[in-house]
């Protein structure tokens, strides 16, 4: 059986993959759906603190392979967005399903606030208008509406597996 | 350490995007084609009734252009056998590759697209992409088979420009020695009746004043009967040429030019005067290729010159075909 970590990068080319064609195209109200972000975040909800941010790393970094931002920025964007859903698990250790609408609603406006302020560190241009708010907006409710289904491949994906005697 | 290397343009980050995007686009090309009816279905639902307008709405535009083109199209030929005439450059003998868009940036921050050409076809970091309205954006990144586009849009986007005006509206010289008006425009004259001369050569003199130039005997060719009108522009009404810069400011706002110098001879500028690249030994992208028209004029106090918003000719939600012009500056070009 593969470890974890195998099955990790395999499952995060395929949601990648889904990224930059289905989510790519199918954008309401002209704003891109981050379903990268969603994995990341479902994630540290799900395993803590420095899962998240071992997630978040790995697929910042595929993610930034494909896109023409510089290599790296998405890793530390994605990694501290990881990690801060992970202090969901360190606050709420029980689950409690409308606490991490919640908190998946608030780590998407998080991250997507991340990723301008890396953007703008390294000297890419950030325009702060109004459209921003919408983006958050959508970001945030195209999150909320999938985590059911990537809380379900989260688990599986970083899930232990007993090796077989 | 990764974003200091990438930024340095470092050849090890580079073969690592290209191995990556090696394994990547094979699971990418699979999503797609899973993917497509969704995608398909969805613009289905949500742009039916867009699509249906904007269908009837281009029906009557083509319409309404094909006329024009075939006018326009006669004009461009003839500019660009004038400009080859006079040895000048002319985006005629520019090399280029037809690419197809095969995606946009993922996220909702910057304003890339990725087309399907890349290193094999010839392009470079730079060189500027066209569709078939004017100028769209510049490539940023390539990889063997593949390229990205900066959108003309993007925050980071910025090329030299010039901003072609018709200058302050004064005198015309109406030669054949017959009258001068005072409008703007070409007036034609009344056909001069029992004028030999003008089946054969007509040599006439500019008489009107122009700084930095000698008049000069100038002879006309032989004018065809019923017209015996031709129209020498004075100085101020030759087209003036200033330079800026084009900086995009994101999808929701229009590109502004800045650094225009507020001089006396340009004039004001009005809406609707055309943007072109500026050219030159260092510009990414050659001279003369549309970009747009002035669509607001902004005065700033002081010697900041104007600072003009641009109404972009292309439009860069819809793309599907571009055209990579092959194009590197004279100081990029590497000797043999």
């Amino acid at each position: 059986m593969a470890s974890r970590w195998t099955r990790l990068v395999l499952v995060l080319l395929i949601v990648l993959a889904l990224q930059t064609t289905l989510f790519n195209e199918l954008r309401p109200y002209g704003v891109a759906g981050q379903v990268m972000l969603l994995f990341v975040i479902c994630s540290g909800i799900q395993f803590g603190i420095s899962n998240g941010a071992i997630v978040g790393l790995i697929a910042g970094l595929m993610f930034d392979f494909v896109v023409s931002t510089p290599a790296g920025l998405g890793s530390i964007t994605l990694g501290v967005t990881g990690a801060t859903a992970g202090l969901y698990l360190y606050f709420f250790p029980n689950p409690i399903w409308w606490l991490r609408l919640i908190s998946i609603t608030i780590v998407s406006l998080i991250g997507e606030i991340y990723i301008l302020i890396a953007q703008a560190m390294v000297g890419l241009g950030v325009v702060l208008e109004l459209r921003l708010l919408k983006i958050f907006a959508v970001v945030a409710t195209i999150n909320v509406l999938f985590s059911p289904g990537f809380f379900l491949i989260t688990r599986w994906t970083l899930s232990e597996r007993k090796k077989d005697s | 350490m990764l974003v200091t290397l990438d930024l340095q343009d470092s050849p090890k980050v580079a073969g690592l995007r290209s191995v990556f995007g090696t394994l990547f686009y094979p699971v990418e090309g699979v999503a797609r084609v899973i993917t497509r009816p969704v995608g398909n279905a969805w613009y289905g639902v949500t742009h039916y009734n867009k699509l249906l307008d904007e269908n009837s709405l281009l029906r009557q535009q083509v319409a309404q252009q094909e006329g024009a083109t075939v006018a326009a199209a006669a004009s461009v030929r003839l500019s660009q056998e004038l400009l080859a005439l006079n040895g000048l450059p002319t985006l005629a003998g520019i090399n280029a590759v037809t690419a197809q868009v095969i995606g946009e940036s993922p996220t909702s921050f910057s304003q890339t697209i990725e087309i399907n050409q890349g290193a094999e076809s010839g392009i470079r970091v730079g060189m500027p992409v066209l569709n078939a309205a004017g100028l769209i954006g510049k490539i940023t990144k390539v990889f063997t088979n593949r390229s990205f586009v900066m959108l003309i849009t993007d925050p980071d986007f910025s090329i030299s420009v010039k901003v072609v005006s018709t200058g302050r509206k004064t005198t015309d010289s109406t030669v054949l020695g017959i009258t001068s008006v005072t409008t703007s425009t070409a007036v034609p004259l009344e056909p001069i009746s029992n004028t030999p001369d003008a089946e054969t050569t007509t040599t006439t003199t500019t008489t009107t004043p122009i700084a930095g130039f000698t008049a000069v005997v100038t002879t006309l060719p032989a004018t065809p009967k019923g017209l015996t009108s031709i129209t020498i522009p004075s100085a101020s009404e030759l087209d003036v040429r200033e330079t800026g810069v084009i900086q995009g400011n994101g999808p929701t706002r229009q590109p502004t030019v800045r650094f225009i110098d507020n001089s006396l001879r340009f004039g004001s500028i009005e809406a609707g005067v055309p943007i072109v690249t500026a050219g030159g030994s260092r510009s990414l992208a050659p001279p003369d290729v549309l970009i747009g028209v002035v669509s607001r004029v902004v005065e700033r106090v002081g010697s900041a010159g104007p600072l003009l918003e641009i109404e972009i000719a292309a439009e860069l939600t819809n793309l599907s075909f571009v055209r990579v012009l092959l194009y590197q500056p004279i100081t990029e070009k590497k000797s043999p």
